[in-house]
């Protein structure tokens, strides 16, 4: 196994590069480290030399004025409000549908299952555009229907609750699957012996299952939360109109006004970053004082509930967060993008392809954007594989000094600091690569890094997954048949890793395609991206034509996806589960 | 040097030499500005980057015959007005300037702009159409639109149509109002006009009828055209035009006892990366031909010689109110907080 490889004392480590070897793996190494270092560690420096105002000046201005400002003290709150909201709302939702799906033979749940991956992968900001077709206070679909009826809810999205309703839909991904993933692996013999000892059904559920996953469930309900901090998209869309700001717009606020305000947006990350840890630390704090083994060993395979004749309305019902989170968003886009006139009846008169003409033909930033979007995801998906390789063969495969420190870097078992840039990496970015010695603000290269600092945690965690389950014998058995470093690389180790790291790419390709929260500080112009496209043109009221990009962005994420369910197999959910973890 | 070979044709290398040679002689001459643009350059440059605020669809038409008379392309970045100067003083930060000719609703972004240093004065003969009081006495911008901010409502729903600015003040208006500002402040310059000529206490009369704010002009009038909202308080005028021509549901007015008149203004970059194009196009934006485009699509032209846009009133007869556009510049972050204590929510004070 790998772990005895690293172990002092084990004969010799012949997969490792030989001292005195060739030097082109200690290049290759090297620079893989040197990536790490200038897309990771140099912006977060920068990001605390920024918010004491360096290197325009020195001082606890940005921090004093963050801090004191009653102006900054409501987005605070609104931000805990959010964050606490979405993670409890996400377990409501989560823990019953993820229940049924891994214990129970109801109907329909490899559709639920698939259903939720959809509801995540999908843009949080697209889900916004869509419930202001559907929750619109007067034009949105639900209210003219409940208005045709004679009821009136007033219900409006553009709200504080609309905020959270609309991220709960996506982020709740999180704790479903790892409670999935929690459920399936409890070990069956314990929840037969309660029974055996003459519990009921619902008491071993609530006295023996529960407990046991319940590390998963608060795991995913903080992941969810943490990842609410930083979702610019509906914190824009729909809380700006409300009049609630959050963090992150707070941030563009700074920043987008003239003139622009860094060390107070500095501070304000910090502050973002801040909360994230604090929510990652409480998630380290709880599970480290519950292990139990029993989760994730091999014990017997527990048995599926037999619901009987409840099979199909258990069924429908698992249906409804889906049908909200995925299928109503994207079948309102779709019908819009084929619309004159959104708010008019999907009628052969209101057909129109005129809003893909204007998307993918006549306007320039929609055009520019989707090129742009594809380059860099692209670009970003190879680099954060690669970069995750490399760091990952260190670790698994060399006993070089350091090297746990940059596993550390790159992926702490909880994705910290990983998730933490991956919070919010806009400003450390900005702050970094806007002043000597290297700036990169106003080309496309500051995105290119933005997105693979986001997207390291990712690139690592799929490539030490996939390097952890290939046994080192193989590529020392090339090497001592005489096989060069560079030959048992190429034609042992990625041969096998190829489907694996082929996932992990997709991974980081689906979501850098779609990125907003980043790039809508840092893209420039000719660097818009999809994104910001959708977002400008949401701002102008050219709400066909958004929804016209939004399907052609879909698009490109349902094959996308369906590539991956290609290549996953059956082990998805586990898959995703670590994705949605990083 | 040209004694020595008297028989010498102009070939295309000493044209080139003599263009420099002029090149550089009028560069030496700090005290004197730059006139006109150089065809063959700008065309060598091929290309235009212009950051704009103005609605896209003038744009495009603006564009559009340019291109097609110099084949030189031109791309835009487009957002509000404060978004085109934040993003300029943030490109200036990086040392990285792209734009190479800047347009925005917002003379304080101009005075900003020009106190770091980032214009280059330029004599364009299309800017002498264009009054002396709209035009930076260093040549650094000139005016290119005046847009009056005007009160818009939906025509069904009013009842008795507002004339006054008072009028939305009424309670009859709790919770049909709207108005527009995106999160970086795009709408406080209007809003300060109509508080520095009517009082602040007016703006707080509208918040506590409890006004629905959009990011941009073009969705606040959407909402009132759909009924959503019943009226609306400094919407553009060409934005309100351009509705009524359209036939919906919505009519507007210049209230007789002032209107709010927001100065755009155009200028060049000093580190443009194509400095003659930008200078040719905006020839081409400020000349009779760009500015005609634009008054077609609603908008005041700052030219003399361009009539107001279809149906509409003459600037003289409008009683304008023209903010003190130094104040508007030095005393930015007060009015923002302001605005912000009045109104909440983000104004990227």
């Amino acid at each position: 196994m790998s772990a005895s490889l690293a172990a002092p004392g084990t004969a010799t480590s012949t997969a490792m590069p030989r001292r005195g070897g060739t030097l082109a793996p200690r290049l290759a190494l090297g620079a893989g480290v040197a990536a790490l270092l200038l897309f990771v560690g140099y912006p977060l420096l920068w990001l605390v030399l920024g918010a004491f105002g360096l290197p325009r000046g020195f001082g606890l201005d940005g921090f004093a004025r963050s801090f004191t400002r009653a102006a900054n003290v409501a987005p605070l709150v609104n931000t805990v409000v959010l964050a606490v909201s979405v993670g409890l709302a996400s377990v409501v939702v989560a823990v019953p549908l993820a229940f049924a799906v891994a214990r129970t033979d109801v109907a329909l749940r490899r559709v639920v299952h698939g259903l939720v991956g959809l509801a995540y992968v999908l843009p949080p900001y697209l889900t916004s555009v869509a419930y202001i077709i559907l929750l619109g206070p007067n034009a949105g679909h639900i209210n003219r229907a409940l208005a045709w009826l004679g009821l009136d809810f007033g219900l409006n999205i553009f709200t504080g609750s609309g905020v959270v309703f609309v991220i709960t839909l996506h982020v709740f991904a999180i704790p479903y699957f790892l409670t999935c993933e929690a459920l399936q692996s409890v070990d069956g013999s314990m929840e037969e012996s309660a029974r055996m000892l003459g519990a009921g059904r619902w008491g071993v559920v609530r006295r023996v299952t529960l407990p046991l996953v319940a590390p998963a469930i608060t795991g995913g309900a903080l992941l969810a939360a943490v990842n609410s901090l930083a979702l610019f998209g509906p914190q824009a869309i729909l809380g700006l109109p409300a009049q609630i700001v959050y963090l992150p717009t707070r941030i563009f606020g700074a920043v987008s006004s003239y003139p622009p305000r860094y060390p107070e947006a500095s501070a304000m990350s910090l502050a973002l970053v801040a909360l994230t840890v604090a929510g990652l630390a409480a998630q380290r704090l709880y599970l480290g004082r519950r292990s139990y083994v029993t989760v994730g060993g091999k014990g017997v395979r527990p048995a599926r509930w037999r619901l009987g004749p409840w099979r199909w309305p258990v069924g429908g019902l698992l249906m409804v967060p889906v049908l909200l989170a995925a299928v109503a968003p994207v079948t309102v886009l779709t019908l819009a993008a084929f619309s004159k006139v959104w708010t008019k009846a999907p009628t052969l008169d209101n057909l129109t392809l005129a809003h893909f003409q204007a998307a993918l033909l006549d306007n320039q930033i929609a055009v520019r954007g989707l090129v742009n979007s594809l380059e860099l995801a692209v670009a970003a998906a190879t680099l954060a594989v690669l970069i995750g390789l490399a760091v990952a063969y260190l670790d698994l495969r060399t006993r070089l000094r350091g090297r746990v420190m940059l596993d550390y870097l790159a992926i702490l078992p909880l994705g910290l600091p990983g998730t933490v840039i991956q919070a919010y990496v806009a400003m450390p970015v900005m702050q970094a690569f806007i002043h000597p010695p290297v700036v990169l603000y106003g080309t496309i290269w500051i995105l290119l890094v933005a997105y693979v600092a986001r997207a390291i945690p990712m690139g690592a965690r799929s490539a030490n997954a996939a390097l952890r389950q290939v046994d080192a014998s193989l590529e020392e058995a090339a090497r001592i048949t005489g096989a060069s470093w560079t030959a048992a690389l190429r034609r042992v180790l990625l041969p096998i890793l190829r489907p694996s790291l082929l996932l992990g790419w997709l991974l980081v390709f689906i979501p850098s395609l779609s990125e907003l929260s980043t790039t809508i500080l840092l893209y420039s112009s000719g660097t818009e991206t999809i994104s910001v496209a959708i977002y400008r043109l949401n701002d102008m009221g050219q709400l066909e034509v958004v929804a016209a990009l939004s399907v052609v962005l879909i698009g490109i994420i349902l094959v996308a996806l369906l590539l991956m369910q290609a290549l996953a197999g059956r082990s998805r959910t586990a898959v995703v589960a670590s994705a949605a973890g990083g | 040097m040209e004694r020595k070979q008297p028989k010498a044709a102009i070939t295309r290398r000493r044209l080139g030499g003599m263009a420099v040679a002029l090149g550089a002689a009028a560069a030496w001459r700090p005290a004197r500005a730059q006139t006109g643009a150089d065809v063959a350059k700008a065309k060598a440059e091929g290309a235009v980057m212009l950051y704009t605020s103005l609605d896209t669809k003038i744009v495009d038409a603006i564009i559009k015959p340019f291109t097609a008379q110099y084949g030189i392309k031109v791309e835009y970045y487009r957002g509000g007005s404060a978004d085109v100067t934040a993003k300029v003083l943030a490109e200036a930060d990086a040392g990285q300037i792209r734009a190479d000719i800047v347009d925005a609703s917002d003379i304080g972004a101009f005075l900003a702009m020009k106190q770091r240093g980032l214009l280059r004065a330029y004599d364009s003969p299309a800017a002498k159409a264009v009054a002396a009081n709209l035009r930076d006495p260093d040549g650094m911008w000139v005016a290119d639109r005046l847009t009056q901010a005007v009160l818009q409502w939906n025509t069904q729903k009013v009842g008795k149509a507002p004339a006054h600015w008072e009028d939305l003040a009424d309670p009859r208006f709790m919770g049909k109002l709207a108005y527009f500002s995106s999160s970086n402040g795009d709408g406080a310059p209007r809003l300060y006009t109509l508080a520095s000529a009517f009082g602040w206490k007016l703006l707080e009369r509208y918040a506590a009828n409890k006004p629905l704010r959009l990011n941009s002009p073009q969705v606040m009038t959407q909402i009132i055209e759909s009924g959503e909202r019943t009226a609306g308080f400094l919407i553009n005028d060409n934005i309100a035009w351009r509705s009524k021509l359209q036939g919906k549901a919505t009519d507007y007015c210049f209230p007789a006892e002032g209107v709010p008149t927001e100065l755009g203004a155009v200028g060049l970059p000093k580190a443009a990366p194509h400095p003659q194009a930008g200078a040719l196009f905006y020839d081409w934006w400020m000349g009779e031909a760009g500015q005609k485009l634009l008054a077609d699509g609603g908008k005041y032209s700052s030219r003399s010689d361009i009539a107001p846009p279809k149906d509409s009133p003459a600037l003289s007869q409008l009683k304008l109110i023209v903010p003190d556009n130094q104040k508007l510049f030095t005393q930015r972050a007060d009015i923002l907080d302001r605005l912000t204590t009045i109104f909440g929510g983000e104004w990227g004070g």
